[in-house]
């Protein structure tokens, strides 16, 4: 097993195996062009090849010299302290992935589940958007109560949260809560610096992107939300 | 004489119009300001500014574009050096050096150092695009076709992969990784859909503004956040200490090279100021006689890079404007300019609107020039932000990413990649990876894949085809011979143990 850990065949077998999806996955577009032999695969299953490659030869590395910089490198990656901060946190156990994957699963259920319910009932416009509600409130509950056993993990879904749900709620309903949460999750919890600095960030915001710039944010499909956006909207410009 | 006179005509046109010199000075706080805030960058104020350049006159226009472009690209360098957040993939390798400076205190001098090379990276481009942009835009044209192009492709990822990851194996990986993402969307030979999984959003390929985003600015937030749980964050120390005059002269040799790798880079459609910025910064540790110190805060790193990528703004505008063919993202929004005013770029525009080019030259010339005195005050402003908070500042930026990967499309769904993309950079960061050679894949990836089939295409898929062409044989040799190199180091040199290391 040489320097080998369990983390370095874990982090090969990641590789191989999107190198493998990717490489069947070609089979999909696997045509060929009139005018040019090597067709659309040749160049994406050359990089899926090096790929492979660089993935034996990271393992390589890993067995011959363990976790060790490569002499070579201009070395700048590392000296983020990322990976020192992991260590440290003990983020590298699988109890901590499987937090931080449960916690990343919740936006994608808010993405996915409504339209499935929906489908299954059969509902129209105005019932989806409350099955939404229904659905986000309940997830928010469910990320609120997962976030305290996993804070850094709940930093990386909190921003995937709010992308999913901009949509349908709006930057301008969204924003303050998603101030407030960061600065929350970051370590601040007294009230009234978050609140000043949450009114500080979405003032200038608003009065930079939309009365000065123009700049169309998404209002949101929801009512009262969209009504609230569109208000917002027409106030300031 | 002649370009002394145009130049001073364009010059007189640009100062004698009140409308010209409120866009210019816009553009100059602008584009240093979107360059220096973290989490937005030059390329999201053009994105914004885009669809109003309609209501401008196509002088105004492309002007403003210069200018945010000149200004935009050292803008860039600040929050590299104060925050780790390249604000465009041609500042990445400036937080190599100017990162670690700003943790040991020596933000001022970093910062510095990049105002005073990035001004004169910029204007000695600029003086050279004006006195040589026809006979190199001609040696450019006759010497420079998809093989050459493909190959100098090649040359830069094999110097990228050794830049910026843990081992040469993890910084070919993330190039590779940038390269498949390029691949996404339609081919650009027969237009076949390719890794879209059947969604609409993925045919148009994954936009390079929200993946710029993600994997730097979200990423570091991140990053900043699982520094901040255990403890160990750090505010960056500060500095005003700028760099002595002793101290930028003895990296006149540094310099020099610089401006000439940036220079060549500029000029090459499609290279643009990243590959400049990378190659000046390699070339920089090449040269060295200390080349361990690089990337542990070396200011020869910061002045390499800098000089380097202000350098290739000039040059970049000769494949602009004589050939129609942009250099980088934002070259590729000037041409949006130029046709929503039903103008093409291209060797037309010398003989129909040389008073239109002249006013650009112009324009970038003081714009480079107005970096030193703009800049210096600027950057003692922007210097303060490291002052806030991180709790404060991190839902800012990440707003703000908000916004500028929306902006771009109006696209939700950008955004939600945007913050995958940060997700993704922070768990391959910890692992050791290059957010960096990431982006570089991304960007030069569609560049690659075109001019290699339009190359095999044009020598009848004749690989001996490219020993007829000298260039492209040197390029591509020089770069097998880096990346041989490279492996041969990763399998016989004994590699640094991590704890040597004084910034591990």
């Amino acid at each position: 097993m040489g320097n080998l850990r369990t983390g370095h065949l874990v982090e090969g077998a990641i590789w191989l195996s999107l190198c493998l999806f990717l490489y069947a996955y070609s089979f999909e577009f696997d045509q060929g062009i009139e005018i040019y032999k090597f067709g659309a695969t040749a160049w994406p299953r050359t990089i899926i090849l090096l790929m492979a490659i660089a993935a034996i030869g990271q393992l390589y590395h890993h067995w011959k010299y363990g976790d060790e910089i490569s002499s070579n490198i201009i070395n700048a990656a590392n000296d983020d302290g990322s990976e020192e901060a992991a260590h440290e946190a003990h983020h590298e156990s699988l109890r901590w992935y499987l937090s931080t994957f449960a916690l990343l699963v919740i936006p994608f259920a808010y993405m996915r589940i409504p339209d499935w319910i929906a489908g299954w009932l059969e509902a129209d416009g105005s019932t989806l958007h409350v099955l939404r509600m229904v659905i986000a409130v309940i997830l928010i509950g469910l990320f609120i109560t997962q976030m305290k056993r996993n804070m850094v993990g709940a930093i990386l879904a909190l921003p995937l949260f709010f992308a999913v749900m901009l949509e349908d709620i709006g930057f301008y309903s969204l924003a303050p809560f998603f101030i407030v949460g960061v600065m929350f999750l970051f370590g601040e919890t007294r009230p009234k610096p978050m609140a000043a600095i949450m009114g500080l960030i979405y003032g200038l915001l608003l009065l930079l992107f939309v009365k000065i710039l123009f700049v169309g944010l998404p209002i949101g499909n929801i009512r009262p939300f969209y009504d609230f956006g569109s208000w917002v909207v027409t106030v300031l410009q | 004489m002649e370009v002394f006179n145009n130049f001073l005509t364009g010059t007189i046109t640009l100062f004698s119009d009140p409308v010209g010199i409120l866009i210019f000075f816009g553009g100059v706080i602008g584009g240093m300001l979107f360059g220096a805030i973290p989490g937005v960058s030059m390329l999201t104020l053009a994105a914004i500014l885009l669809p109003f350049t309609a209501h401008l006159s196509p002088e105004h226009g492309i002007m403003l574009f210069s200018v945010i472009y000149c200004t935009g690209v050292y803008g860039g360098a600040i929050t590299a050096i104060l925050f780790n957040i390249p604000g465009a993939p041609e500042n990445a390798p400036t937080a190599f050096d100017g990162y670690p400076m700003t943790q040991k205190g020596q933000a001022g001098k970093a910062v510095g150092a990049a105002v005073m090379c990035s001004a004169i990276g910029g204007v000695v481009s600029c003086i050279i695009m004006m006195i040589a942009t026809a006979p190199i835009a001609d040696w450019a044209i006759s010497a420079f076709g998809p093989p050459e192009i493909f190959a100098l492709v090649f040359f830069g990822l094999a110097v990228a992969s050794s830049v910026g990851a843990k081992t040469f194996w993890k910084g070919w990986l993330s190039i590779l990784i940038g390269l498949m993402v390029a691949v996404v969307g339609l081919d650009p030979v027969g237009g076949i859909e390719r890794y879209d999984f059947e969604m609409p959003y993925m045919l148009a390929g994954i936009h390079f503004i929200p993946t710029i985003l993600g994997f730097f600015a979200v990423s570091e937030i991140f990053v900043q956040a699982e520094k901040k749980a255990i403890g160990s964050y750090k505010a960056p120390k500060m500095g005003v200490e700028f760099p002595t005059l002793k101290e930028l002269l003895a990296h006149k040799v540094a310099v020099v090279r610089s401006i000439i790798i940036g220079f060549f880079c500029g000029i090459l459609p499609g290279i643009g100021a990243t590959l400049a910025a990378f190659m000046g910064y390699n070339e920089a540790v090449r040269w060295s006689k200390t080349p361990e110190e690089f990337g542990k805060g070396k200011l020869e790193g910061v002045i390499s890079s800098e000089t380097a990528n202000n350098a290739a703004t000039g040059a970049a505008m000769i494949p602009l404007l004589a050939l129609g063919l942009p250099g980088g993202a934002l070259t590729a929004m000037m041409v949006g300019v130029f046709q929503m005013h039903d103008m093409e770029p291209g060797p037309l525009v010398f003989m129909n609107s040389a008073d239109l080019v002249w006013v650009v030259f112009a324009a970038m010339f003081f714009a480079n020039v107005s970096i030193i005195f703009v800049g210096y005050l600027e950057t003692k402003t922007i210097i303060n932000l490291l002052r806030i908070p991180f709790q404060f500042l991190a839902p800012m930026i990440l707003l703000l990413a908000t916004v500028g990967a929306y902006a771009v499309r109006g696209l939700t769904i950008d955004v939600v990649v945007m913050f995958l993309a940060g997700i993704i950079g922070f768990f391959l960061r910890r692992s050791g990876y290059s957010v960096a050679g990431i982006v570089l894949g991304l960007i030069l990836g569609k560049i690659g894949e075109q001019t290699f089939a339009q190359a095999m295409q044009m020598l009848h898929f004749e690989w001996s085809g490219y020993f007829d062409r000298p260039i492209a044989l040197g390029l591509l040799i020089a770069g097998f011979l880096t990346l041989g190199g490279s492996i041969y180091g990763s399998f016989f040199k004994k590699p640094k143990s991590p704890s040597a290391d004084p910034a591990s």
